[in-house]
């Protein structure tokens, strides 16, 4: 065994560091620390994307060829631990984690031509529509209709929980092309290269900390050129898996939640204890927050041994056991952030909450995200496949080990 | 980064697995206990023939110059056949003390003998309800010439009855609760003043709580002075090893429990169909992940040097509260069934919590890992 990412891998973290140190401007630092989703503040987010690009490293999943660093598994984690230890705003992950992996493998020679420069810069931002008001978890019973007219298709019906749909200028969706045989068989994957066609519509929608993350995109009879489709007509659902898997897959949780519980202990260094002394002396508090750190390591001993090829992580059920892992540890970090916060979690904050207001928190920085955090935060465990189904798909991979 | 066990660590492994598969399935281990024997004198030869017993000891004493972390893998086989030899016990605790004694004559000749299978010490380590620390050790060492004289009670010692030697863990000077202070003593089990109150353990193991009455300990029995630093890592490779065996024992009742979901039938269908039961699975199968990252990373640690205190509270801490969670899952699934003495589920149980209860519950590891900054 090896624990060392090795002299190479080290002299690379210093490099990235001196970048990280000295590249974002004070509004994405200031993004970052009002982060209390996995999408951070839409504009500043993308003025660090472009920074990036600038320097090459936009993309570090991509191969080279397309445009991306061409690091290995470990200089992207390095990468990803050095960036979220500094509070920097995560990118945003439905371009440069989802759609591009997959038009990089999937797309044809046009669409990767038209479409990887444009997310590869910052330029274009994609919005997913998958979702449909009836259609979350079981994906497959969506009802968006497409219909062939010429050399378009015809779009009817409405998708949901589009996020950042109203900041998007580009959409990728799945549509209904047929509706006979098995429900998964009439499925087609589509590339809108606009979201402003005649006929659509994107209401925002307010969410519990808020603030307008999510939407509602309306579809009457909107004209889209098939060029746009992925795959063939009707094949769309082995698209679709192909890029869960990218939005399930990602693995360097660790690093943002050791900061988090770096950050809770401060505070309750700060926070009396209804007992005497500081809340960090507190015997029960010490249990709990050890207990969350010790989860936290197990996420990190977890993230080591997959970046690593380890076996373990080569399950079947990884990228689902990763999903509800790190979402449900995530769930839990907000938790022990409001009850380290106290009343102070209370106040609601909006417009201290944009960035660039100049409306100062009413407590610190801690107290101003708590609560927002915590409300965004209970989404993890329904995006992305609610972990009900996620556990559905573990318990089949131990069933499935004994037929 | 490479979390994978050495070409040679595997066929070690592999090698005592064949073995364990003719030998130590569960009826066989079910008829060891029941003949009253404390273990498989067989098996302990058959360890000592493959090498298990002379690995994790320096070159020069006659060991293969290993760590009680190069013995992972065959740790966590163990717990998959759920043995009840003290390789723990005997070869991190003990053995390990007697490495510790460096070049002391006794210490040496006893070494050989362990490595080679010729004899088995017992550690003399936990008082009163247990130690989370060694710093709470209180038994008395009273100083007499060059030596001490033992009074007191040590709880709890694998092996004791059986062991050709112990090694006692005591207190020389301050109090409990000081790090200061502590001996590690070599003690003949037939001196005078030594008694036994010898028991089987819930999960099959022999042991025994032993008392020493004015026990007369030669200042060349004197293995380690001011020894508390060493008794930390002794008892943080014992924790490494019986964690690996717990992961061993959690990675059977996986096994077992989804198998039994899959053929199980009630209401027509297999249990492993209804939504409540494969969600319980599923949450196994996520304990079980974390448990074994955990395992392999914390294994990494050790064979690099680097296993902080905080390391191993999060491994036996983690272990502990993830294998009874697998464990009371595993019973749960089984139903009526899994209450009963003759399925294995319940002995797999009973290893899982012994470990927890060992040590420094969960608790106090967390709140250990807590208070730390």
């Amino acid at each position: 065994m090896n624990i060392e990412f090795g002299p190479e891998l080290e002299s690379f973290r210093r490099e990235v560091a001196e970048f990280l140190d000295v590249a974002p401007t004070p509004a994405i630092r200031e993004a970052g620390k009002k982060t209390t989703s996995v999408f951070a503040p839409f504009e500043q987010v993308m003025a660090w994307h472009r920074i990036l690009h600038a320097k090459g490293w936009a993309a570090p999943a991509w191969p080279k060829e397309y445009g991306g660093t061409g690091w290995s598994v470990e200089q992207r984690y390095i990468f990803a631990e050095e960036c979220r230890k500094r509070e920097l705003p995560p990118l945003l992950p439905n371009g440069l984690q989802m759609v591009g992996p997959m038009l990089i493998e999937l797309g044809s020679e046009e669409q990767k031509r038209k479409h990887l420069p444009g997310i590869l810069s910052g330029e274009d931002y994609w919005t997913q529509g998958y979702s449909e008001p009836n259609a979350g978890s079981d994906l497959a019973s969506l009802q968006c209709s497409a219909v062939a007219d010429g050399d378009d298709y015809i779009i009817n019906g409405s998708k949901i929980w589009t996020t950042l749909a109203h900041h998007s200028n580009r959409m990728f969706m799945l549509v209904r092309t047929s509706k006979t045989g098995k429900k998964q068989e009439g499925i087609t994957f589509l590339l809108l290269d606009r979201t402003d066609y005649p006929g659509m519509e994107i209401r925002p929608i307010i969410g519990l900390d808020g603030f307008p993350e999510q939407c509602e995109v309306f579809f009457d009879n909107v004209r889209v050129p098939q060029s746009g489709r992925v795959g063939a007509e009707n094949d769309g659902w082995s698209v679709a898996k192909h890029l869960l898997k990218h939005e399930r897959g990602g693995s360097a949780a660790s690093p943002a939640m050791l900061h988090a519980i770096a950050r809770i202990r401060e505070t309750a260094r700060q926070t009396p204890s209804p007992f005497g002394g500081v809340l960090a002396d507190d015997a029960v508090f010490q249990r709990d927050l050890g207990e969350l750190e010790a989860d936290v390591m197990s996420c990190r001993h977890f993230e080591q041994l997959a970046i690593s090829g380890h076996p373990l992580a080569r399950d079947a059920a990884y990228p689902s056991v990763n999903k509800t892992m790190n979402s449900e540890l995530s769930q839990r970090i907000s938790i022990m952030m409001t009850r380290v916060s106290g009343i102070e979690t209370v106040p609601q904050q909006l417009e201290a909450l944009v960035v660039g207001s100049n409306v100062a928190p009413l407590g610190d920085d801690f107290d101003l995200i708590a609560m927002p955090y915590y409300l965004n935060t209970r989404a993890t465990s329904i995006y992305a496949g609610s972990n009900e189904v996620q556990r559905d798909l573990i318990a089949r991979t131990v069933l499935a080990a004994n037929r | 980064m490479d979390f994978n066990f050495t070409e040679e660590q595997v066929m070690l492994r592999d090698g005592v697995a064949r073995y364990l598969d003719r030998n130590y399935d569960f009826d066989a281990r079910q008829g060891l206990l029941r003949s009253g024997a404390a273990w498989s004198k067989e098996t302990w030869s058959q360890f000592a023939e493959l090498g298990v017993l002379a690995l994790p000891f320096p070159e020069e004493v006659g060991g293969l110059g290993g760590s009680a972390a190069t013995l992972v893998p065959v740790a966590e086989t163990c717990g998959e056949h759920l043995t009840v030899e003290p390789l723990a016990f005997a070869l991190a605790l003990a053995g390990g003390a007697l490495v510790a004694a460096g070049d002391n004559a006794g210490a040496r000749a006893r070494l050989a003998d362990l490595a080679s299978g010729a004899s088995v010490g017992a550690f003399a380590y936990d008082e009163g309800r247990g130690l989370a620390a060694p710093a709470q050790i209180a038994m008395a060492a009273t100083a007499s010439g060059d030596g001490f004289t033992l009074n007191g009670e040590k709880r709890l010692v694998f092996g004791a009855a059986q062991a050709d030697f112990l090694v006692v863990a005591a207190r020389a000077a301050g109090k409990a609760g000081d790090a200061a202070g502590l001996v590690l003593l070599l003690v003949d089990p037939k001196a005078d003043g030594v008694t036994f109150t010898p028991f089987r353990t819930q999960d099959g193991r022999s042991a025994a709580h032993v008392r020493f009455d004015n026990v007369k300990v030669a200042g060349a029995d004197v293995l380690v002075r001011d020894a508390h630093d060493v008794i930390v890592r002794l008892v943080a490779d014992a924790i490494l090893l019986l964690a690996a065996e717990a992961v061993g024992a959690m990675s059977a009742l996986m096994r077992i429990t989804g198998a039994y979901a899959t053929t199980r039938k009630q209401f027509g269908v297999a249990i492993g169909t209804f939504q409540a039961v494969a969600h319980r699975l599923a949450d196994m199968k996520i304990a079980l992940a974390r448990a074994h990252a955990t395992l392999t990373y914390s294994t990494a640690l050790a064979e690099a040097g680097r296993l902080t205190a905080r390391d191993v509270s999060v491994l036996k801490a983690q272990v502990g509260k993830l294998g009874r969670a697998i464990a009371e899952a595993a019973v749960q699934t089984h139903g009526g069934v899994g209450m009963t003495d003759e399925l294995s589920v319940g002995h797999y149980m009973k290893r899982v919590l012994a470990f927890e209860s060992m040590f420094g519950a969960a608790d106090y590891h967390f709140r250990m890992i807590g208070q730390a900054a």
